[in-house]
C-alpha cells in the first residue's frame, strides 16, 4: 500500500470520477493483504461483489445491521433500526476499524512519504491523545464522505457497510470511542511489531488483550501501520502542507475495503473473547480517556459542520447522550436529534438505539451501556450517521403504527367536520325558525368565525387530551353525587370521593381544567353554572347569590327554597352544578370570599367544582379539608399530538409531527396556546418546518421566572462553563437577573459545595490545592461583588452597576467552581444540590440577638459606661460568671445571689435568657441550658417572679400592651382616680408598677414625675419601688 | 454588688487616676463659660465616657448623675418604626444613633433638632446650654454626619455636642474642624497598675505583682478589660497566687479554635465548616472585625515566619473590604480561603507567590 501512495496522490488531482475506481483498487489491495493473514474470509467475499454484498448479508440470515455502516460512511444503506443486542454494538467496532482505513487511503494519496510518517507516528501517539488523533481522523472522514457520497460511490459503499455490519454483529464488543483512546497505548506497542504485517501476531495479542478496543486498534495497526501514522500526519502535517482537501476526498473510497477486512478480523477475535472483553475494567479506561482529552487541547465548539439530512430520518430511534462532545453542546445535540424526529432520553435503557459518547462520560453510564450492549457512537460517527440516513426509514411495525395514527387523525378530522356541519345546519335551522317570529335571535357565530379553541373544544370524554383517569373520576363523582347527597356524604365510595361535596381541581393553565369540568358536568346531566374571576365573589355575594340553602327573604319571595335562587341568570335547581373557576384569583376585592365559599361547600345541595392554578397557596388552605383534591397534570406531547394533528389536517395546515411535539413542549403542554399560535400562523402560511416552529415558540415564549435553585444548578452544573457550552456571558447574566437579590446569595452558599470541573485534570494534593485556589478566587470575586452591592444599595444607589454585580457576584464565581456537586456531609436536607442561603437566617438571627444585646446594654447603661460591643466582648464573660455559672454549679442555692446581681444591673428575666443565648462555644446556649437542671430553672423563675425588681425604664411596646389591656378591661378600673382624669388613661389601670413605665412613656409631657420615679428606683431594691407604685 | 469596674468608677475630674493635664484642661474649660463642642477619641477602655461624665459633673454639678432612660419611637420616611434608647438627665442627653444602623440620620435630625431648638428649662442650671453626647460617633453614616454640621453651628446657643469615638478617621473634616479634639490615650502600664492597686486596696486585699503582670498582658491598655479580668481572676483564685491562667472569653477561645482548624486542614470542606462557625460568632454579636483580627493573630502566632507578613497583609486587605462592603461574612470567607491557599501552597511547594 505504501508504494501505491504516490500514484494515488497524482490521481487525486483528477476529477472525482476516479474515486470509485480507486476505491475498488484499494479494496482489492486490502483484500490481498488480509487474506494471507487468515482473517475472516466472509467479510471479503461480501465486499467484493458490489451489488451482491448487501443481499448476502441479509440472505445469510443475519439481521440487517445497515445502520452501523451508515453512520460511518454514506449512511444511505439500511434504515432499519438496529436490532438490539450484540449485533448493533458491533457496528461500532466496525466503524472504528473503518476510520483508520480511510485515513489510509488518504495518506496513500498524500504526498507524505510513508516511511517518514511511520517514524513519526509512534511518537505523537505515545505522547498522547489518542483522542486527538481519532478526532482528526474523523474529521477527514467527514469531509471526504460528504463529497464522495454524492458522486458515484454510493452503491459500493452501501454494500460494504452492510457487510461490515453483518460481520461485526457476532462479536460482543463494546466499542466506545473512549475505549479506543484508552487502548491506544497498547496499540502503540503493538504497532511496531505489526509493521511487518504479521497478523498472526496481532491476533495473538488480541486474544490476550482484554479490551475490545484494543482489538480494534490492533487490527487497524496491522492493516495499516502507516495509516495510523498518517492520521497523525493528516492533521498535523498533511493539512498544513495545504493538501488537505484532496486527500480526504479520495480517502473515502479507499477506506471501504479496509473496514470490512478489519471487521472480519475482529469478528473472529471477538467471538473468542467476547466475555473477556466485557470484563475489562471501565474506570481505568475512563481516566485515561480523560487524560487524553486534556492533552488534546482546547475543543472547538462549532468546529464541525452540523449535518443536514432528510427529514424524519431518525424517526423511531432513541438516543442517549453522555459526556462532553467536541463541537456540539448537549442542547444542540438534542435539538439535532429532534429535528429529525428522533427521540432523546437521559439514561440508557434497553430501548435505546444508540448512545453518543463524549469525553468524560460517566462511568456508571458506560457500565450500563456495556451491560445492555447498546451501540455507541462518537460525535463524528453520530454526524455521519445522520448524514447518511434517509428519511422515513421505519420498520414495518413503526410504519404500521404511523399509518394507523394517520388514519386516526383523518378520522378525527372527518368527525370534526361532520359535527361542524351538523352544528351549522342546526344553527341555520334555528335562525330560520326564529326569523319569522320576530324574536331577536341570539346569533350563534358560525364555526368558521370561531376561535380554534372554541371550535375544537372537546365535546366528549374521548377528545380530552391527557388526564384521562382524573377526568373519569370527576365524572363518576358527579354521577354519584345525588346518591351521596342522600346518604349524607358518609360513604367514601371506591375512590374516596364519596364524602366530598366539592372537588378542587388544580393544575397549570391551558390544559383543559375548565373544559373538562364543563364537559363532565354536562355529561353527568348537570347544568353547569360558571363563576369566574370576572364575577365579584366577595363573602356577601357568595353568600347571597349562591344562596342555595336559602333562608333569606330575598330568596324566599322569589319562590322559596332551592329552586328560587339564580346565579348568573341561571336558575339553580338540583340538576345544577356550580363551577367556581379561578378560585385562587379571589383576591383583595373578594374579601372573605374563600371563607364564604368554604361554608357554602359544607352545606351545598348541588355539586361544586372549584378550579385553581396553585393549590398550595395559602388562600386555598381552608378548602383543603372540605374538598377532594384533584390535580391535573400537563399532558405529554404524545397525548396532545394526535388531537392537534387532526385539527391541523382539518385546517389544511401541514406541520410534521416532530414540529408539533416541539410546539407542545415549547409551550409547556399548554394546548390553548398551541392552538392560538397555530391559528395565527395559519393566516400567513400553510406549512411549517422545524425552524419555523422553533421561531414561533421563541416568539410566544412565556417568560418564566426560574427559581434560584434551578438557576444555581444551571450556573454551577458539571458542564456549565465547559468549552462546548454555548451560553454567552449575557445569557448567564440573564440568569442572575431572574432574581438578582437571591441568586448571588445562592451562589455564595453553593460555591464551596462543588468539585470544580477545572480540577479534573489533577489529582491528589495538587487537585486539592487547585480547588483551594479556585475557591479563593471565587471568594474574592464574591467579595468584590459585595463591594459593588454596597454601591448599589448603599447611599449612592448606583443601580447601573447591576450588570457588573451580576458578573462579580454570580457569573465569575460559578465559572471558576462549576462542577458536579459534592456530598457535603451531614446528609439529609440540602446535602445535594444548592441549598437555601444560610445568610438570610443568620442575618436575622444576628439582628435579633443584636436587639437583645442593645436591650441589655441600655438597661446596664445606668451602671456601665460601655457600649454594645464592650458589653458583649468584655462584660459578658464576667457577667456570665456572676449570673449564669452559679446556677450551673450550685443550682437553686445560687438563685438569690444571681437575682441580686441582675437587679443591680437592672436586668430582667428576659435579659438573663438573652445573656444565655448570646454565649458561644463553651457558653453556648445549648450547652448551658442543658447544664442547668430544670428544677433550678423553675426555682429561678419562681423566685424572680415573686419579688419586684428595679427597672431601668419601660419599653415602648410595654406601654402599648398595657393600653390594650385597658381597653379589654373596659369600665372596670374606675373611680378613685378621678383627679387624674386629665392624664392619659394608660397610667391608671396598669396599676402594678407599669404605672411607672407609663409615666416614662409620655415623658415629654410631664418630665418631673418621671424624674421622681427614677429616683425612687435608684435607691435600690424592690421595696422602695413597690412603695412608689403603691402610692400611685 | 456591682462589678468593680462600675463600683470604683471615678465620678469627678479630681478622682481620675491618670492624664492629669487633660483633667485640668477639662476643668478650666468647664469653668470658662465658653464650653466648645468636643470630640473625645481614644481606644476602648481608656476612660472616655468616664471623663465625659466627670466633665459634665464639673459643668452642672451632681444633678447630671440622675440618669433616666427613655425609649423613643421614630418613623422613617419608609414608614418603619425605630426604637431609639435615649439616656438623659436634666442637663444632658445621650444618644447612640448607630443603634439604628442606616437610619441614624433620622435620629440625628429629629432628636437633635428638637433638643437644640429648646432652651435650657431649668433656670437654676449652671449653664445656659444643654449637652448632647453622641456615642460611637465614628459609626455614624456620612449622611448623619452631614446632618450634624449645620446644627452644630446654628444652635450653638442652646446646645453643645460631645462626640465620643474610637478614631477620628471616620469623622468628616467639617465636623472635626468644629470640635475641640480631645484624645484620651490608653493608660500606660504604670497607670493601670496604680488603678488596680487602688481597687485592691479598696477591696482590702493585696495584689501580687505577678497577677498585675498577667492582667496587664491580657488587657492591653484597656482598663475596663483589666478590671473585669481582675475581678474574674479574683473570683477564680481568691489568693491570686501561683499560675494565673486568665480565663479567656468564650468568643476568643472560639476564634482560636477556628484558627487552629484552619491550620489543621485546608480544603473547601473545611472552609464550609469554618463558615458555619463564623456565622455563629457573627450572629452572636461578635463584630466581624474582631473575629478577623483574633483569628489572624492566632494564625500568625502559629505559622512559619515567611508567611506572617502575608497573612497580616491579607487580613488588612479584607478588613478594609469588610468595612466597605455590607455582607461581612463574604469578606471573612475570602480571607480564610486566601489564608488556606497560601498556607497549603507553602506546605506543598515551600513558597508562595507574593501578594497579588
Amino acid at each position: 500500500m505504501a508504494s501505491s501512495t504516490p500514484k494515488k496522490a497524482s490521481k487525486k488531482a483528477d476529477s472525482e470520477e476516479y474515486s470509485p475506481k480507486k476505491s475498488q483498487e484499494k479494496k482489492k489491495v486490502v483484500k490481498k493483504d488480509e487474506k494471507p493473514a487468515g482473517k475472516d474470509i466472509r467479510g471479503f467475499g461480501f465486499q467484493q461483489p458490489a451489488s451482491s454484498s448487501s443481499k448476502t448479508a441479509n440472505g445469510t440470515g443475519k439481521k440487517p445491521i445497515t445502520i452501523d455502516d451508515s453512520d460511518e460512511e454514506e449512511g444511505t444503506v439500511g434504515k432499519k433500526p438496529v436490532p438490539k443486542g450484540t449485533t448493533s454494538k458491533h457496528f461500532l467496532s466496525a466503524s472504528s476499524s473503518k476510520k483508520p482505513i480511510t485515513i489510509d487511503s488518504s495518506d496513500s494519496d498524500s504526498p507524505v512519504p510513508p516511511p517518514s510518517s511511520k517514524k513519526k507516528a509512534p511518537t505523537p501517539k505515545s505522547k498522547a491523545m489518542p483522542s486527538a488523533s481519532n478526532s482528526s481522523k474523523r474529521k477527514v472522514l467527514v469531509d471526504s464522505e460528504e463529497e464522495d457520497e454524492e458522486v458515484d460511490d454510493v452503491k459500493p459503499a452501501k454494500k460494504r457497510q452492510s457487510v461490515g455490519g453483518g460481520l461485526s454483529r457476532s462479536g460482543g464488543k463494546k466499542p466506545s470511542y473512549v475505549d479506543e483512546s484508552e487502548s491506544d497505548s497498547d496499540s502503540e506497542e503493538e504497532e511496531k511489531p505489526n509493521k511487518g504485517a504479521s497478523k498472526a501476531k496481532s491476533k495473538a495479542k488480541k486474544e490476550k488483550s482484554v479490551s475490545p478496543m484494543n482489538v480494534d486498534d490492533e487490527s487497524e495497526s496491522d492493516e495499516d501501520n502507516f495509516i495510523d501514522d498518517d492520521d497523525d500526519d493528516m492533521p498535523k502535517k498533511g493539512k498544513s502542507k495545504a493538501k488537505p482537501k484532496a486527500a480526504p476526498k479520495k480517502a473515502t473510497p479507499a477506506k471501504k475495503p479496509a473496514p470490512a477486512a478489519k471487521a472480519a478480523k475482529k469478528e473472529i477475535d471477538e467471538e473468542q473473547e467476547v466475555k473477556e472483553e466485557v470484563k475489562k475494567p471501565a474506570p481505568n479506561n475512563n481516566w485515561r480517556a480523560a487524560a487524553a482529552a486534556r492533552a488534546a487541547g482546547p475543543k472547538n465548539p462549532g468546529s464541525k459542520e452540523i449535518p443536514e439530512a432528510e427529514p424524519d430520518c431518525l424517526a423511531g430511534l432513541t438516543f442517549v447522550f453522555t459526556g462532553e462532545m467536541e463541537s456540539l453542546g448537549r442542547d444542540e445535540a438534542v435539538e439535532l436529534v429532534k429535528r429529525y424526529s428522533g427521540k432523546v432520553t437521559t439514561a440508557p435503557s434497553g430501548k435505546t438505539s444508540f448512545v453518543v459518547v463524549g469525553e468524560n462520560a460517566g462511568a456508571a453510564k458506560l457500565a450500563k451501556i456495556k451491560e445492555k450492549r447498546i451501540p455507541t457512537l462518537s460525535e463524528d460517527q453520530f454526524f455521519e450517521f445522520i448524514r447518511g440516513r434517509k428519511g422515513g426509514q421505519l420498520d414495518e411495525k413503526q410504519l404500521k403504527a404511523k399509518a394507523a395514527e394517520e388514519k386516526k387523525i383523518e378520522q378525527q378530522a372527518l368527525e370534526m367536520e361532520k359535527r361542524e356541519k351538523e352544528e351549522e345546519k342546526e344553527r341555520k335551522r334555528k335562525e330560520k325558525a326564529l326569523q319569522g317570529t320576530g324574536i331577536a335571535a341570539k346569533k350563534i357565530a358560525p364555526p368558521s368565525s370561531q376561535l380554534w379553541t372554541t371550535k375544537y373544544a372537546p365535546t366528549n370524554l374521548k377528545e380530552i387530551c391527557g388526564n384521562k383517569t382524573v377526568v373519569e373520576r370527576l365524572g363518576i363523582w358527579l354521577q354519584d353525587w345525588q346518591k351521596n347527597y342522600k346518604s349524607g356524604f358518609k360513604k367514601p365510595g371506591k375512590d374516596g370521593t364519596g364524602i366530598y361535596r366539592a372537588i378542587l381541581i388544580s393544575g397549570p393553565p391551558g390544559i383543559g381544567k375548565t373544559t373538562s369540568a364543563h364537559l363532565m358536568a354536562k355529561e353527568a346531566g348537570y347544568n353547569p353554572i360558571e363563576l369566574n374571576a370576572s364575577d365579584a365573589r366577595s363573602k356577601k355575594l357568595v353568600e347571597n347569590a349562591t344562596n342555595i340553602d336559602n333562608t333569606s327573604l330575598d330568596g324566599f319571595f322569589q319562590g322559596g327554597g332551592i329552586q328560587s335562587t339564580s346565579v348568573a341568570d341561571v336558575r339553580v335547581d338540583s340538576r345544577t352544578c356550580l363551577i367556581m373557576d379561578e378560585v385562587d384569583g379571589m383576591s383583595a376585592g373578594d374579601r372573605g370570599g374563600v371563607g364564604a365559599l368554604n361554608t357554602l361547600i359544607k352545606k351545598t345541595r348541588i355539586p361544586m367544582i372549584l378550579i385553581c392554578n396553585d393549590r398550595s397557596s395559602t388562600k386555598m388552605k381552608p378548602l383543603m379539608s372540605t374538598t377532594f383534591n384533584m390535580t391535573f397534570r400537563r399532558p405529554s406531547p404524545a397525548e396532545i399530538r394526535s388531537r392537534i394533528m387532526s385539527i391541523l389536517y382539518k385546517e389544511k395546515l401541514k406541520i410534521p409531527a416532530n414540529v408539533v411535539d416541539e410546539l407542545v413542549k415549547g409551550t409547556n403542554s399548554d394546548i390553548r396556546q398551541v392552538l392560538n399560535m397555530l391559528s395565527t400562523f395559519k393566516l400567513s402560511k400553510d406549512q411549517m418546518d422545524f425552524d419555523e416552529g422553533k421561531e414561533l415558540i421563541k416568539i410566544n415564549e412565556k417568560n418564566t421566572i426560574m427559581t434560584p435553585f434551578t438557576i444555581t444548578d444551571k450556573l454551577t452544573g458539571p458542564y456549565a462553563f465547559s468549552k462546548t457550552s454555548k451560553e454567552t456571558l449575557s445569557d448567564r447574566m440573564e440568569l442572575y437577573f431572574h432574581d438578582f437579590s437571591f441568586v448571588p446569595l445562592f451562589i455564595q452558599e453553593h460555591y464551596l459545595k462543588t468539585q470544580p470541573a477545572l480540577t479534573n485534570t489533577l489529582n491528589g494534593g495538587e487537585q486539592n490545592l487547585k480547588h483551594l485556589e479556585l475557591v479563593s478566587k471565587a471568594a474574592d470575586s464574591i467579595s468584590d461583588g459585595d463591594l459593588i452591592d454596597r454601591m448599589i444599595h448603599g447611599s449612592e444607589q448606583h443601580w447601573s452597576l447591576l450588570p457588573f454585580h451580576a458578573v462579580q457576584s454570580t457569573v465569575k464565581p460559578s465559572s471558576l467552581i462549576y462542577g458536579p456537586g459534592r456530598q457535603t456531609g451531614g446528609g439529609g436536607f440540602g446535602s445535594w444540590g444548592p441549598s437555601f442561603p444560610q445568610w438570610l437566617g443568620q442575618n436575622s438571627k444576628q439582628g435579633k440577638l443584636q436587639r437583645q444585646l442593645t436591650d441589655i446594654q441600655i438597661r446596664m447603661r445606668l451602671r456601665v459606661s460601655g457600649g454594645r460591643t464592650e458589653i458583649r466582648e468584655q462584660y459578658m464573660p464576667l457577667l456570665a460568671n456572676k449570673v449564669i455559672m452559679p446556677l450551673v454549679k450550685r443550682g437553686s442555692d445560687a438563685v438569690d445571689e444571681t437575682i441580686e446581681y441582675m437587679d443591680e444591673y437592672y436586668l430582667g428575666k428576659d435579659d438573663w435568657d438573652a445573656l444565655v443565648e448570646l454565649g458561644v462555644d463553651t457558653m453556648s446556649e445549648s450547652l448551658i441550658s442543658k447544664k442547668i437542671p430544670t428544677a433550678t430553672k423553675s426555682a429561678f423563675t419562681r423566685q424572680y417572679n415573686k419579688a419586684d425588681h428595679p427597672i431601668a425604664f419601660h419599653k415602648g411596646d410595654m406601654f402599648a400592651a398595657s393600653k390594650k389591656k385597658i381597653a379589654d378591661q373596659g369600665p372596670a378600673p374606675d373611680n378613685e382616680d378621678v383627679f387624674e382624669e386629665d392624664e392619659p388613661v394608660p397610667d391608671e389601670p396598669s396599676d402594678k408598677g407599669e404605672a411607672d413605665g407609663d409615666g416614662d412613656g409620655d415623658d415629654e409631657v410631664n418630665d418631673v414625675s418621671k424624674d421622681k420615679l427614677i429616683k425612687a428606683v435608684k435607691p435600690k431594691g424592690a421595696a422602695a419601688k413597690g412603695k412608689a407604685k403603691g402610692k400611685k | 454588688m456591682s462589678l468593680w469596674v462600675d463600683k470604683y468608677r471615678p465620678r469627678s475630674l479630681d478622682e481620675l487616676h491618670y492624664h492629669p493635664e487633660l483633667s485640668s484642661r477639662l476643668r478650666s474649660l468647664s469653668a470658662s463659660g465658653d464650653f466648645p463642642h468636643i470630640l473625645f477619641y481614644g481606644p476602648s477602655g481608656a476612660g472616655k465616657k468616664t471623663r465625659i461624665m466627670a466633665t459634665l459633673r464639673e459643668l452642672y454639678g451632681p444633678g447630671v448623675e440622675k440618669l433616666r432612660i427613655d425609649q423613643r419611637v421614630f418613623v422613617t420616611p419608609s414608614n418603619r418604626k425605630l426604637d431609639v434608647n435615649v439616656v438623659q438627665s436634666n442637663y444632658h442627653i445621650e444618644l447612640t444613633p448607630s443603634d439604628v444602623g442606616m437610619y441614624d440620620r433620622v435620629v440625628i435630625q429629629d432628636i437633635l433638632k428638637e433638643i437644640a431648638q429648646t432652651q435650657q428649662v431649668d433656670l437654676n442650671a449652671k449653664q445656659r446650654f444643654k449637652v448632647v453626647i453622641i456615642n460611637e460617633a465614628d459609626a455614624l453614616t456620612r449622611d448623619a454626619q452631614a446632618a450634624l454640621r449645620r446644627t452644630m453651628e446654628k444652635y450653638m446657643n442652646n446646645m453643645r455636642l460631645i462626640l465620643c469615638a474610637n478614631s477620628t478617621s471616620k469623622i468628616i473634616a467639617p465636623i472635626r474642624s468644629r470640635c475641640l479634639l480631645v484624645r484620651v490615650a490608653a493608660p500606660t502600664d504604670d497607670e493601670m497598675t496604680k488603678v488596680l492597686q487602688h481597687v485592691a486596696k479598696k477591696e482590702r486585699f493585696a495584689l501580687p505583682t505577678s497577677a498585675t503582670k498577667s492582667i496587664l498582658a491580657t488587657s492591653q491598655g484597656n482598663l475596663r478589660k483589666a478590671l473585669l479580668v481582675f475581678e474574674a481572676m479574683k473570683m477564680q483564685k481568691p489568693d491570686l497566687t501561683g499560675d494565673l491562667e486568665v480565663a479567656k472569653p468564650d468568643w476568643e477561645t472560639y476564634c482560636s479554635k477556628i484558627a487552629d482548624s484552619i491550620l489543621q486542614e485546608q480544603s473547601a470542606q473545611k472552609l464550609l465548616d469554618v463558615r458555619g462557625k463564623i456565622y455563629e460568632l457573627l450572629s452572636h454579636c461578635i463584630p466581624p472585625t474582631v473575629v478577623l483580627k483574633t483569628i489572624s493573630e492566632r494564625i500568625v502566632d502559629k505559622v512559619d515566619d515567611a508567611l506572617k507578613p502575608q497573612i497580616i497583609h491579607w487580613a488588612a486587605y479584607y478588613e478594609l473590604r469588610m468595612r466597605m462592603g455590607s455582607k461581612k461574612i463574604f469578606h471573612l470567607e475570602a480571607f480564610i480561603a486566601k489564608v488556606m491557599t497560601i498556607y497549603k501552597q507553602f506546605n506543598m511547594i515551600g513558597y508562595t507567590d507574593d501578594y497579588e
